[in-house]
């Protein structure tokens, strides 16, 4: 890609969006290893207080939806779906600072969606063993060449969704960010050069943010989990929980 | 007169290639909004026929905006690649 294209500079070799991602991924463990220490010395008997409340009820609910969306042989997803949904969603937020998100560097997203390629062809493997190969040629030998292309579809639509919304949304942002500055600047004539661009885009550019950053964070991390999640079961065998695994639960 | 026409003509490239951002964005706003539409059409009569289901009607609904909103928003990264990379 060009290079004029991407939104950061490099600093020390790298893409500033590889190292805000690499912030990013500190902060979340800061935050989880925050919750593990209150978590040693509280009482598992009494009842959960603070932040331990709040952790309980986000473990809750993606074990409730991993086990709903995925069946009972997945049900011990729910860690890694938390861990990929709380770095997609820090990543996107970060894009309020005004700085481009680290979703807009391509290489983000492409290893995001790489994890669920990975996924699904390891399950497929693991629950047909020779059978993955039968794969291709299901329902009918026909759709072999299909098949060999649509294996490469989750990839590049998983990818190029966050991608597209996060350089898109810094685009027209910035594109923004700059009429607003020259009509400020236009408007507000008679102080000096640098401080008469200040003054318009903060009241309309926050609203903006609160669409593009916000909003838009929410709806991909929650797609994104739920179609790595379809995709993924689909590799499984699909049967009914028996009683005996049932009863243990 | 014919010199001034020959003039404004001579940057027919770079008017061809806005024409073609704007078909871009304009075709694949478009079709992303009428499928919305529909979608969102259903979801909402879903909800007026069975209003317990709401919770999950309104879960599949935002699941087929997103995407669809997907290939809207590539044929925005195009128009967005055509203005900034050819021109």
């Amino acid at each position: 890609m060009n290079e004029e294209l991407l939104p950061s500079q490099q600093i020390f070799g790298l893409h500033g969006e590889i190292i805000i991602s690499l912030v990013i991924v500190f902060i979340i463990f800061i935050f989880s290893l925050i919750i593990f220490i209150k978590l040693k010395k509280a009482d598992p008997l009494a009842k959960p207080k603070g932040i331990l409340h709040l952790a309980e009820i986000g473990v809750e609910a993606i074990d409730n939806l991993v086990k709903g969306q995925m069946g009972w042989r997945f049900k011990n997803m729910g860690g890694y779906f938390l861990a990929i949904a709380l770095f997609i969603f820090l990543s996107f937020i970060f894009g309020l600072t005004g700085l481009p998100s680290p979703m807009s560097y391509y290489m983000v997203p492409f290893t995001m969606a790489l994890f669920t390629f990975i996924l699904i062809h390891f399950n497929r493997a693991k629950y047909r063993k020779w059978g993955y190969f039968h794969a291709f040629i299901e329902p009918f030998a026909p759709f072999l060449p299909i098949n060999l292309l649509s294996m490469w579809a989750p990839i590049i639509s998983l990818s190029f969704r966050m991608f597209c919304n996060s350089l898109a949304g810094w685009a027209i942002m910035s594109i923004i960010y700059s009429a607003l500055q020259s009509v400020s600047a236009s408007i507000f004539a008679f102080l000096p050069a640098g401080l008469n661009t200040i003054f318009i885009a903060p009241f309309v550019t926050s609203w903006l943010h609160l669409y593009f950053d916000l909003f838009s964070s929410v709806i991909q991390t929650l797609v994104f989990i739920m179609l790595s999640m379809i995709f993924i079961a689909q590799e499984g065998p699909g049967d009914e929980e028996p009683a005996a695994v049932k009863a243990q639960a | 007169m014919l010199v001034d026409l020959v003039r404004t003509l001579a940057d027919v490239g770079t008017g061809l290639l806005a024409i073609g951002a704007g078909i871009a964005i304009g075709v694949g706003g478009g079709m992303s909004g009428i499928g919305e539409g529909n979608i969102c059409s259903k979801g909402v009569e879903g909800i007026a026929r069975n209003p317990e289901a709401e919770g999950k009607i309104r879960t599949g609904m935002i699941l087929g905006c997103a995407l669809d909103e997907t290939t809207g928003i590539y044929s925005l990264l195009i128009a967005i690649l055509i203005i900034f990379v050819l021109a």
